[in-house]
């Protein structure tokens, strides 16, 4: 209907101002300066500082060291708390030497529930031959010894295990034991005539002469009820029955064996003047049930006890985080409001006409609010951590089963560094749940029900179901503030409300990790192809 | 770079609504181009296209002759406000803009310069929850401003401002243009443009209905009329009408003559020596130029439905 116009005669504006580029790093710069102008926001850091050390001082007040704790527990040769009993038939050995043993058959005897019924047998009842520095509980050693279910096994000085063939418990195997000058080699036979070897070790510490012998060792069997809120476990003694033939000692030896219980009452240091044991006759049965018998060369032991690391059943560490889990949520919030607030407002398209590069926004907000909340999660576990030990410690967790801690010991600092890496992480994870569902109240209940749920279920759920839940949970990243070693060659009452996490600290905050990834990668999608 | 805006054959839906159909137009350097239209009529999405915030399902909008998403530093090429209430309400004014000046390295002193230049110097460091919808436009035209870019694209700038600061964006508009920039804004009121816009795009329901300068567009919506005011009525209409001119009496003593230019009325009246008081060429207001137009749009619009192809 009109002419076109011609375009006036005017050439395009040129700005006179001087003009940088808009890399990464100004973007960060610009993200940084959202995130630490809303004062709102400051809050929330404070406040998950406040709220981790806060929880962290209740659970502390909260912890009463149940049955006194152990006292004066028998002490391994590398001074951490062993458990070291079982009843010993042994000889004599100095210098170099060999011995051998057919085992027979490891009977395990099956706890006995209250309400009548057959339980569970220990796993790791043992029945085979020591090499021990002396009679004494906590002594060096090394031991071929064949277990009611995990096989053949080369253990030595508490702390090693070696696996071997998994034989099975009700069939002969024969086992060896030689010491060739500081070197112990443990072999394993399944007719007598070829060995296989199990394994080595160095053994600088093992005497001139030691004690070599069979051995039975049959620890706690445990049993789960479980009904929502409450857990019982019921642990029993139990009593193997290790059945020996064609034992014999290929060195400077003098028989005949004799009978030791070791770690029995009246065994400890200073009970006797040579630094062993008191034996006693063959065929007496102890206070504890422990005998054992010989006939036609064929040893029978029947005994209790075990020959295992300690394990503590309180992480004073993991217990000063323990506020982590209340310290995220804010975080979480944070995380979230980062990127709805823009979504809610409108704000989102001035940010993304600013920086069109969508992917780059999401990055860049990640690193800032990664980085924020890892220095205030930083902050507030190392302050727990600080406040909560002396509390923890006034309760009764004392050295050596609860050794003292600083901030300074590696397994701290991998617990407190790992703490402030996990809140971080869940910050981020928020953001990218945030920037999915770009709504502030959905994206919070998304994020509760992922981290802090898990937390509250696990309690009711069926075992398996519970540590199942913190295995593939992103709450699985909080693996990582467990302190205490577990050892597999322990069977220990490891329940997930107690924080025992069946993962380690690295695959815990690799499934975390792997959450954040994903939804990261499904948050950038979902920017660049939805309307901002 | 080439300040021009160039939109070519853009069409968008949502679902089974269609918000811009086949629009094409270009908004040059030195000039304030008009985009009106109705509420509704597809100014808000072309604009999102323009800034890469929306994607077109046909056709492109270029800024001298780029995608806006492939900008490496925007804010130094166009300056845009679309949304003036998008601003977090936590966050001071110059908070605001200092977020955005550093994602291109700019200064906190190019921030001041800029409150004080949209006149929020004394109020840029309190929260923008507290502002008025008047102060929140100002903000949004300073973080326009910000990289000094030769294209701007306002959507609604005149939206919620006082009277003194609709003046006073009219004249900023203006000195924006006469600089040499490209310069879009839109509205949904002709009103709002007829002091400030050289240059108008008319749209109705996502398709262009005009695309012509100010001074056209009114010279075509008021035609050859002349309007007179005299005392003696009739004798005028009788001795105009015997002229050929048509003649319509709008008032007691006011005619709207039609078919004869002013001159050639004065002289017909001075012929029959008939006493007026005023002899003017029609005005007619953008507003009444625009309303014709947009009548015409919709009788285009029933003609299309009948299945003619007219473009």
């Amino acid at each position: 209907m009109s002419a076109p116009v011609p375009a006036p005669p005017v050439s395009g504006y040129r700005s006179p101002h001087a003009r940088g580029g808009a890399g990464f790093g100004r973007l960060l710069h610009a993200e940084w300066t959202k995130l630490r102008t809303v004062r709102r926001w400051g809050y929330a850091l404070i406040g998950a500082v406040v709220l981790t050390v806060l929880v962290a001082l209740l659970a502390a007040g909260g912890s009463e060291i149940k049955g006194g704790g152990p006292s004066g527990p028998t002490l391994g040769p590398n001074g951490r708390p062993v458990s070291d009993g079982f009843r010993f038939v042994h000889q004599p050995l100095t210098g170099d030497g060999t011995v051998t043993v057919r085992v027979d058959s490891l009977v395990a005897q099956k706890n006995q529930r209250p309400n009548g019924r057959e339980g569970s047998a220990a796993p790791w009842a043992k029945a085979g031959l020591i090499m021990k520095a002396s009679t004494l509980p906590g002594s060096t050693y090394a031991a071929a010894l064949l277990t009611h279910s995990h096989g053949v096994r080369f253990q030595y000085d508490f702390t090693h295990d070696v696996a071997g063939s998994d034989a099975p418990p009700d069939r002969p195997r024969w086992l060896r034991l030689t010491r060739a000058g500081d070197v112990v080699t443990a072999y394993e036979s399944a007719d007598g005539v070829r060995w296989d070897k199990i394994g080595a070790t160095e053994a600088p510490d093992l005497p001139e002469t030691v004690h070599v012998g069979m051995f039975v060792a049959s620890p706690m069997a445990y049993n789960f009820e479980r009904a929502f809120g409450s857990t019982g476990v019921d642990g029993t003694f139990t009593l193997s029955t290790g059945t020996f033939r064609d034992f014999s000692v290929d060195g400077r030896t003098e028989g005949p064996p004799r009978v030791t219980d070791v770690g029995a009452q009246g065994s400890g240091p200073g009970a006797s003047g040579d630094g062993d044991a008191p034996t006693s006759p063959a065929g007496v049965t102890d206070a504890q049930g422990n005998s054992s018998s010989e006939s036609g060369g064929v040893h029978t032991i029947v005994s209790t006890g075990d020959i295992a690391p300690m394990e503590a059943d309180v992480d004073l560490t993991q217990q000063g985080l323990s506020g982590a889990v209340i310290g995220l949520i804010p975080l979480a919030a944070l995380g979230v409001l980062f990127i709805t607030a823009e979504f809610r407002r409108g704000m989102i398209a001035t940010t993304f006409t600013a920086s069109p590069r969508r992917g780059r926004v999401l990055a860049a907000k990640a690193v800032v609010l990664g980085g924020t909340t890892f220095v205030a999660g930083a902050v507030a576990a190392a302050v727990a951590f600080v406040v909560s030990q002396p509390l923890l410690r006034g309760k009764g967790h004392r050295p050596p089963v609860y050794p003292e801690l600083t901030l300074a010991d590696g397994s701290v600092l991998r617990a407190v560094s790992g703490t402030a890496l996990v809140l971080a992480l869940v910050a981020v994870l928020a953001l990218a749940v945030g920037a999915l569902v770009r709504n502030t109240a959905a994206s919070v209940t998304v994020i509760v029900v992922l981290l802090v749920l898990p937390q509250i279920l696990v309690a009711g759920l069926p075992l398996g179901a519970a540590r199942l839940v913190v295995q593939a949970t992103p709450a699985a990243g909080f693996a990582v503030q467990r302190t205490i070693e577990d050892f597999p060659q322990v069977e220990s009452a490891c329940l997930p409300e107690d924080g025992c996490y069946p993962q380690g600290a690295g695959a815990g905050l690799a499934v975390l990790c792997v959450y954040v990834a994903v939804a990261l990668g499904l948050a950038v999608w979902q920017l660049r192809r939805r309307r901002a | 770079m080439d300040a021009t805006i160039e939109v070519t054959d853009l069409r968008k839906r949502f679902g089974p609504a269609v918000a811009v159909d086949d629009l094409s137009f270009t908004a040059r350097p030195g000039q304030v181009t008009g985009f009106v239209g109705p509420n509704g009529a597809g100014k808000s999405t072309t604009m999102r296209i323009l800034l890469g915030l929306d994607a077109a399902d046909h056709g492109q909008a270029l800024v001298g002759g780029r995608a806006y998403r492939s900008l490496r530093t925007p804010l130094y090429e166009v300056g845009a406000l679309l949304d003036a209430a998008a601003v977090h309400p936590g966050r001071s004014g110059r908070d605001h803009l200092r977020w955005l000046a550093y994602s291109h390295g700019l200064s906190t002193r190019r921030v001041d310069e800029l409150l004080e230049l949209v006149g929020l110097s004394s109020a840029g460091r309190r929260r923008a929850g507290g502002y008025s919808l008047g102060m929140r436009q100002r903000l949004g035209i300073a973080a326009a401003l910000l990289g000094d870019p030769p294209v701007l694209v306002f959507d609604e700038p005149v939206n919620g401002l006082d009277p003194e600061g609709v003046r006073w964006i009219r004249g900023f508009l203006r000195s924006l243009a006469a600089e040499g920039r490209t310069v879009l804004i839109s509205s949904h009121l002709m009103s709002e443009l007829e002091d400030s816009a050289d240059h108008l795009i008319v749209i109705g329901r996502g398709r262009l209905i005009a695309d012509t300068s100010v001074a056209e567009l009114l010279a075509a919506a008021s035609g050859e009329r002349v309007a007179v005011r005299t005392a003696e009525r009739t004798q005028a209409m009788a001795a105009l009408t015997d002229e050929g001119a048509t003649v319509a009496a709008t008032g007691r003593d006011t005619l709207i003559v039609t078919g004869l230019p002013a001159q050639q009325v004065v002289r017909v009246l001075g012929t029959h020596e008939i006493a007026f008081s005023e002899v003017a060429a029609h005005r007619a207001s953008l507003e009444e130029a625009y309303m014709e137009l947009t009548r015409g749009a919709a009788e285009f619009e029933t003609a299309n439905k009948d299945g003619e192809v007219s473009r």
